[in-house]
């Protein structure tokens, strides 16, 4: 029976014009966004590729100088794109693609893609993402509005009840009819996306991650049925299909316009951050005074000289059997370190507790959910720019440590006139980053996976409910 | 005729519960957008007062140790040397002050630097100072009075329009009204003249209470002129809701239909084509990469640099009191030498720098046409430049900061060679920064483009609607 209905539901959708047009666009919309978003990922990629080969060329290729002035002349960490952010470009735009990584600083990432942008990309970027996001619910609403309350003006849901068939059989045929009419868009795209990315790439090459498009698509079917399920609960309770369709467009422009807003001044304004001045006044402070802000750096660079004096038996610095300027740089960074360590700490730690009201968010509207699942597993989210962010923060310790040594140990000789060159550079090893596993995701969002999950719940239970309790007229 | 049916729809809304539920949704999305960009305002504000703030405080504590022949703290630090008061310790701050319609939008705002530290030191090395937002949060704009404008009141525009005929047709009134002596055509100017007054007045009345509630001084200095501006603009890009619906209730359809297809217009205009168009963008014009532009700086420096480490290869960049006592007589020397050698590395860097803007600008043109294509664009970018926080101001800001910076190093860089030890009248004389307003004529020209281009597609569906009245079936 129920599979009666679903057919009866797919056909009637397929072959009224409206559906073919508004499907037609969304189809189109989804193809679009595809392969400009793997066209746009493959540039980058290359782009960022390069750079940090070119990058490291730059390094390798510095002359004969005093190690120190390599190491003011840095290197840089490109963050590497991944191959789901041509479905998913997340927070890409609004953070920075590089960081220098430079002696004594921990920099702020730099070149972010909207900055340079106009007020168009405010209004959101076309990726996949969005159109699955955002317009295929609406698409849902619009074919499901009419479900049951049409039925009901049209009289033909007191037929369908007086022939003896469950209700629930009824939601269930309508919904599956809905899914399948769906999939009708979904599945084409998605496998001429396959065979086209095939044809132009070496799949292996681009990293791609099966398991993780599993389980973005998985999520995408659980975001889609809750909408499913909505649409029809509503369409099932409301008295006309017009108040139906009102409902359901006030539901869909709160999820996707309202509710994000919101819950960025809801989470911005229960935990605060500093501003910019503030946050780097007060590292500038810290430099000086430590984080305490009792201990000067001075005091503390004193009594390592001393330190150092004893350790090595001389009374005087000149007499060391090592180069005191590479331990007083190290002895800076180290020094740097727990200022940097705190002040970025606690930055990302109020991030994270803003990122965590924004999860909760998903409670009222499940785009908050998918967005930042589906953001997460394509890697374009806070938490891996976050992880990235530190393994160049530890590169550029790395490096600077390797620099430091250098003068300690081979220039006690030569004093503030060392120098030295590729010996050096060569032992800095080159950048990479490990990306991380799909574990490691979950774990960042299991808030927002969570709240889908119980908006799939929820929503099945007041359709199963207001289903039984239908009014045929 | 035309009082009588005003009075009539005045009548007739009051009756109905649409209208009060349309006042209320506007007055609390306009005084939630206001707040939220008057706060984004002070905050502005706020760090810019702080800044100040310490600026003051560290120049006067400069000034008194010299004023006073005071040792300094620190001799690697002193205020005494010219370098070093025009590289670190005399700075100011070149600040952006929010205009002052600012709260209206906070358009790029949060993503732009409010303020430079400027220094002697090469145009590429001027920090970028932008805010620490999360970039979760930036990922849409704000709610702000822009938000309202762009994508709330369409909707209640649409909510108060779109059954305007097919209602008195599916009534049956509107072949009773069509038999007293006036025409259908007047009939809607009516309708719809009333309703846009009605919605403007609501719209323009809120915002402004809101604006005078959250302290916004609205008589101030150039704020009329954009006040003015900002109205036209609101009631051009309405003028085309209202027209668009009009021209939909003629086609002569249910009031469903006519619902139905008025949504999907908004989604098209407002979220549709936006984002295509961003696509566009991304596909026809991409931004010169500043990936591409990092490593060519790098490049560029490459020689410039290895010529400075040469120079510099005995002293230690940037720490003089690393260098042995006998060593530290020759600081100033080194002073002079490291600035040659950076301007060497700037001159290097210039042509790469010149060419990046130069594309940048380039490409902001190109983009700049397409926003044609949808009047949400066209005023989303006008609320922008009116409330100052748009692209275009900001390119203004940083030729003020140049200039600025030009100042500063006119003003020090001869005192660097001469080796000048600073005096306290000195401290008086060190150029100071303010910022002059882009020309109002400039903005009010940029504006009146946006107008132009939303009044041509106004006037197109309301031609549309206008010439297809005729044929509108009575009975359906």
């Amino acid at each position: 029976m129920i599979k009666t209905i679903a057919h009866k539901e797919f056909l009637q959708m397929v072959r009224d014009g409206r559906f073919k047009w508004v499907a037609g666009i969304v189809f189109c919309l989804l193809l679009a966004s595809l392969v400009v978003g793997w066209r746009h990922y493959q540039t980058l990629n290359t782009q960022h590729e390069l750079a940090q080969t070119r990058v490291r060329e730059q390094w390798l290729s510095q002359p004969e100088q005093n190690p120190h002035s390599g190491a003011h002349y840095g290197t840089y960490a490109f963050k590497p794109k991944t191959f789901l952010s041509s479905i998913d470009t997340g927070i890409e735009p609004y953070v920075g693609a590089a960081v220098w990584l430079e002696a004594h600083n921990q920099n702020q990432f730099q070149a972010r893609p909207a900055e340079d942008a106009t007020a168009v990309e405010r209004f959101g970027q076309l990726t996949a993402a969005v159109v699955l996001q955002i317009l295929l619910p609406l698409l849902i609403i619009l074919v499901s509005f009419s479900a049951f309350a049409g039925e009901r003006e049209e009289g033909t849901l007191r037929q369908l009840v007086s022939l003896g068939i469950k209700p629930s059989h009824l939601a269930a045929g309508k919904a599956l009819g809905i899914a399948a009419a769906l999939a009708l868009i979904l599945v084409p795209a998605v496998v001429i996306g396959v065979i086209t990315l095939s044809l132009l790439t070496n799949l292996a090459e681009a990293k791609v991650d099966s398991g993780r498009m599993l389980m973005m698509g998985f999520l995408y079917v659980l975001y889609f049925s809750i909408f499913i399920s909505v649409s029809l609960a509503v369409s099932a309770k409301a008295r006309s299909s017009r108040l139906a369709l009102v409902i359901l467009l006030g539901f869909w422009i709160f999820n996707g316009l309202i509710a994000p807003r919101f819950a960025s001044d809801l989470s911005r304004s229960l935990y605060p951050g500093p501003s910019n001045f503030e946050f780097e006044s007060n590292i500038k402070l810290a430099l000086q005074y430590g984080v305490d802000g009792n201990t000067t750096y001075r005091e503390v660079e004193r009594k390592r000289r001393t330190e150092i004096m004893s350790q090595y038996g001389v009374n005087d610095i000149k007499d060391l059997p090592v180069n005191f300027a590479g331990i007083r740089l190290q002895m800076n960074e180290d020094w740097g370190y727990e200022v940097f360590d705190k002040f970025y700490g606690d930055l990302h730690e109020n991030f994270r507790k803003q990122n965590r009201v924004q999860q909760i968010g998903a409670a009222v509207a499940p785009l908050l959910a998918i967005r930042s699942l589906s953001m997460g597993l394509a890697g374009t989210d806070y938490y891996l720019h976050q992880d990235f962010a530190e393994k160049a923060e530890m590169h550029r310790r790395l490096e600077v440590k390797i620099i430091n040594d250098d003068i300690t140990f081979n220039g006690a000789e030569a004093g503030s006139k060392y120098v030295n060159g590729i010996d050096v550079w060569e032992k800095v090893p080159p950048f990479q980053y490990q990306m991380k596993p799909v574990s490691w995701v979950l774990g960042n969002h299991w808030v927002s996976l969570l709240i889908l999950i119980m908006w799939f719940g929820l929503a099945g239970g007041p359709l199963c409910w207001t289903i039984r309790s239908i009014k045929a007229g | 005729m035309l009082t009588q049916i005003v009075k009539h729809e005045w009548r007739n809304l009051n009756a109905d519960r649409t209208l009060w539920w349309i006042i209320l949704i506007l007055a609390v999305a306009i005084s939630y957008g206001v707040y939220n960009g008057t706060s984004w305002v002070a905050f502005l504000e706020g760090t810019i007062e702080v800044a100040l703030q310490e600026e003051h405080d560290r120049l006067a504590k400069a000034q008194h140790t010299v004023a006073n022949g005071l040792d300094p703290e620190r001799a690697s630090r002193s205020p005494y040397s010219a370098r070093y008061i025009g590289r670190r310790m005399g700075l100011r701050y070149a600040y952006l002050p929010p205009g002052p319609l600012a709260s209206l939008s906070v358009g790029q705002s949060d993503l732009y630097p409010s303020y430079f530290l400027v220094n002697t030191q090469a145009t590429q090395r001027q920090k970028r100072h932008s805010e620490l937002e999360n970039p979760n949060h930036l990922l849409e704009s704000r709610f702000d009075l822009a938000f309202v404008t762009v994508y709330l009141f369409p909707l209640l525009i649409l909510a108060l329009t779109y059954n305007l005929i097919s209602s008195e047709r599916e009534q049956g009134t509107l072949a009773m009204v069509l038999s007293q002596p006036v025409s259908l055509r007047k009939f809607v100017v009516g309708k719809v003249g009333f309703r846009a007054l009605m919605a403007l007045t609501l719209v323009i009345g809120f915002s402004i209470l809101a604006f005078l509630l959250n302290g916004v001084n609205l008589f101030g200095m150039g704020t009329t002129l954009k006040l003015l501006l900002w109205i036209s603009i609101v009631i051009v890009y309405s003028a085309f809701w209202f027209g668009l619906a009009l021209a939909v209730n003629t086609i002569g359809r249910s009031s469903a239909t006519n619902a139905i297809i008025l949504t999907s217009l908004w989604l098209v205009f407002v979220v549709l084509v936006p984002s295509v168009v961003n696509l566009l963008v991304k596909t026809l014009h991409p931004v010169p990469s500043r990936v591409e532009y990092i490593v060519a700086m790098r490049d560029a420096s490459m020689n410039a640099r290895a010529e400075e480490a040469q120079l510099l290869s005995i002293f230690y960049e940037d720490h003089p009191e690393l260098l042995s006592e006998d060593e530290q007589s020759h600081t100033e020397n080194f002073d002079t030498l490291q600035w040659a050698a950076e301007m060497k590395v700037e001159e290097s860097m210039q042509p790469v720098l010149n060419r990046f803007n130069k594309q940048l600008a380039k490409q902001q043109t190109q983009v700049n046409r397409l926003r044609f294509l949808s009047p949400a664009i066209v005023t989303q970018e006008a609320l922008n430049e009116i409330a100052g926080t748009g692209p275009t101001r900001f390119r203004h800001f940083m030729s003020i900061v140049d200039a600025f910076h030009e100042e500063w190093r006119t003003y020090f860089v001869p005192k660097i060679f001469a080796l000048h030890e600073m005096t306290g009248p000195d401290f008086d004389e060190i150029p100071d920064y303010t910022y002059l307003e882009d020309p109002e004529d400039r903005i009010a020209n940029r504006i009146l483009v946006a107008l132009v281009g939303m009044i041509i597609p106004t006037l197109g569906v309301f031609i549309v609607g206008f010439s297809r009245i005729r044929h509108y079936p009575l009975n359906g």
